[in-house]
């Protein structure tokens, strides 16, 4: 994927950057703890003509707008063919295992760029990817064999894309879809869908804790995670990710049993690959260094360097131990996924 | 807590709600406003806000400054800027309530080279057009003065490159308003050893304003912590250089080649304690806080800022970021201690 932009720090910015990151603990440029969140502002249920809709703003001023919108359509003559021919065995009327992902469009709108450039198509297929990636979202879409509902996430980031969106859509997603109601379905069997008037009958897309079940299915949400050294970042801010070594977007959905597992994960192409190298006290001709050096050995001098005195883009991948770090904080019991979804509960309608 | 979650908040209400006429009944019309009664001096009790077309007056005694404008055969002045307005005997203008930074001769800015051009650079400052910084107006390493070369012309790179920090002092404005840069001190240079933020500048609201002194030296726990206020609103907050220190008592003007150090244009940092980067992360904080509680920002509050955050870390015992509560706490202890 295209880098979202190009940095533009200086190598000492990025040197200093890196070695405060590196540190144990880490030394973050806004003091956080490496596992906290920027507070972040939200409402659910901004938007009075969708079915649902959420408003995230993160402190660094980037703010997105998501709208649900749900649609009843007739399911395609192919599909209840094959419906049909299974129908003798499967009568349940839940839905389970008959939905399609294509019932669920995900459309991002970031200013400034195209629908089709790089970022929103990745970030759009990212985030879909993780909707349709546990089955149980789009299966809450099926009516019955000849209906179903088509669901319309509409994300709008309003502000430009100061550092990578993801997590601000994605817990923006989130929120929307858990204030997303549905109309009552009256109606029974395969007819012609009926739907019960009264908005305050409506259900939730999700339904939401009771007492008999506390334990209720969510969707998905989506953490960007990157690494510096051997530390494990999370909500990393724009200045972070500029020289992250790997960049992971790992994506967890809470399961019937009430823990968390990861349904999705992606690395992301870390924006560090494109900065500049520093050039070493030794070999800057500006500085003192008396002799123009050849192409060559500043070439070798970089080397010996090997990152330490000056800036140097990282190399080479993220090791499986890493990526498994990460999982396991994101998804263990009390972990970062944890809290992140309890604090998005919170939220007031 | 990995995640604070806050409700959305209206925008807090003006510090001084009480309006500058006490009466209510004798308040003009919406689109007219009391002017006579208006205090001749700047100040934060004037908090009504002008929008932009609104009429300040029709009364042919006033004369309109910036901010304002009057068709030429009518006397009413309308205002074409979001702000409060400022009387000056018989001026009146409109201060923004926000805008960018309007460079002035004089000003200590921190910019950031964005394009390297034969014989200048060109530096963003905020302003609304980039600056210039010619390479006749910078130190050449090792202080030697002497005539800019078509060699140095091609190693222009090594002196500065794209993206790399710089403080320095604006030296003249262009026709367009575009500031004209220079080096030539032992002040000014390259930034390394530290850490960059960009807040609110000179321009109107909250942010760096201009002040005795924009470059000072704050006594941190880990060591001295040099902190650089751009008057653009770029800050610098590095740890403090050790032999520029010691050099600048034994240099006069006229041995600036000494002193001119080979470090000039180094893009290699120093090492760099960790006690040192967290006061650095710190103080940056602070920085934010003051921001963000719309206190201005200068040496003062800076230093009354850092102490206060050891102070509330002392009294609830956590290191933690400053932000939400926290932040409010520290705008008010700095402005209680003014």
């Amino acid at each position: 994927m295209a880098p979202y932009t190009n940095i533009p720090l200086s190598p000492a910015e990025l040197s200093y950057l890196q070695t405060s990151l590196s540190a144990t603990p880490p030394i973050r440029p806004d003091g956080r703890s490496p596992t906290q969140f920027r507070p972040l502002v939200a409402e659910a249920d901004i938007l009075p003509s969708a079915n649902g809709s959420a408003r995230v703003c993160f402190s660094d001023g980037t703010e997105a707008v998501v709208g649900i919108k749900a649609e009843v359509e007739r399911t395609g003559r192919a599909d209840v063919f094959r419906e049909g021919e299974s129908e003798g065995e499967d009568v349940n009327a839940t839905g389970e295992g008959k939905g399609r992902n294509e019932w669920l469009e995900v459309a991002i709108d970031v200013p400034g760029l195209r629908d089709d450039d790089a970022l929103p198509v990745f970030l759009g297929a990212m985030l879909s990817e993780a909707l349709g990636a546990d089955g149980a979202l789009r299966d809450r879409l099926w009516i019955n064999a000849r209906f179903h509902w088509r669901l319309y996430v509409d994300i709008l980031l309003l502000s430009p894309p100061l550092s990578y969106p993801l997590p601000l859509l994605s817990l923006t997603t989130h929120l929307a879809l858990l204030n997303t109601r549905l109309p009552a379905l009256l109606s029974q069997g395969d007819e012609d869908p009926l739907f019960n008037d009264d908005w305050d009958a409506s259900t939730h897309l999700y339904p939401r804790p009771s007492k008999p079940s506390p334990a209720t299915q969510k969707p998905p949400i989506t953490l960007l995670v990157t690494t510096t050294g051997p530390n494990i970042l999370f909500d990393p801010s724009r200045d972070e990710l500029a020289v992250a070594e790997s960049v992971l977007a790992v994506s967890a959905a809470p399961t019937a049993s009430g823990s968390l597992s990861v349904v999705a994960i992606r690395s992301v192409d870390p924006p560090s690959r494109l900065t500049a190298a520093g050039v070493p006290r030794e070999i800057n001709s500006a500085s003192g260094a008396t002799a123009t050096a050849s192409a060559g050995e500043v070439l070798a001098a970089r080397e010996k360097d090997e990152g330490r005195g000056v800036w140097r883009a990282p190399r080479g991948g993220v090791g499986r131990k890493v990526v498994a770090e990460v999982v396991k904080m994101v998804v263990a019991k009390g972990g970062v996924g944890e809290e992140v979804l309890a604090g998005l509960e919170g939220v007031e309608t | 807590m990995a995640i604070t979650v806050l409700p959305p908040a209206p925008a807090a209400p003006p510090p001084n709600p009480k309006p500058y006429h006490d009466d209510a009944d004798s308040s003009p019309s919406d689109d007219e406003m009391d002017i006579d009664s208006l205090p001749t001096t700047k100040s934060r009790t004037n908090t009504t806000i002008i929008t932009p077309g609104q009429t300040v007056t029709d009364d042919p005694q006033w004369m309109r400054g910036h901010g304002t404008t009057a068709a030429p055969d009518s006397s009413t002045i309308r205002s074409t800027l979001a702000g409060t307005l400022q009387k000056t005997n018989k001026l009146l203008s409109v201060v923004p309530l926000r805008a960018r930074y309007t460079p002035e001769i004089g000003d200590l800015v921190i910019g950031r080279i964005v394009e390297v051009q034969a014989r200048r650079w060109k530096v963003d400052v905020a302003a609304p057009l980039l600056a210039n910084l010619l390479l006749s107006s910078i130190n050449l390493p090792g202080g030697i003065l002497r005539r800019r070369t078509s060699v140095d012309e091609l190693n222009i790179r090594s002196f500065f490159g794209e993206g790399e920090l710089l403080v320095a002092e604006v030296q003249g404005l262009f026709q367009d308003g575009s500031a004209s840069l220079h080096t030539r001190s032992l002040k000014y240079g390259k930034l390394r050893n530290g850490q960059f933020m960009a807040v609110a500048g000179v321009g109107g609201g909250a942010g760096v304003v201009r002040a005795r002194r924009q470059i000072f030296t704050l006594q941190a726990r880990g060591g001295e912590v040099d902190v650089i206020l751009g008057v653009n609103g770029y800050v610098w907050i590095e740890k403090k250089a050790e032999e520029a220190a010691k050099e600048k008592e034994e240099v006069g003007i006229n041995r600036l080649e000494q002193s001119t150090s080979e470090a000039v244009y180094s893009s290699q940092n120093d090492e760099i304690s960790e006690a040192t980067r967290r006061d650095i992360a710190r103080v940056a904080g602070v920085v934010r806080v003051l921001v963000e509680g719309s206190v201005k920002v200068d040496e003062e509050n800076v230093r009354r800022g850092y102490e206060a955050g050891l102070e509330l870390d002392e009294e609830e015992g956590v290191v933690d970021f400053l932000n939400g509560e926290r932040g409010a706490r520290i705008c008010e202890m700095v402005l209680s201690g003014a």
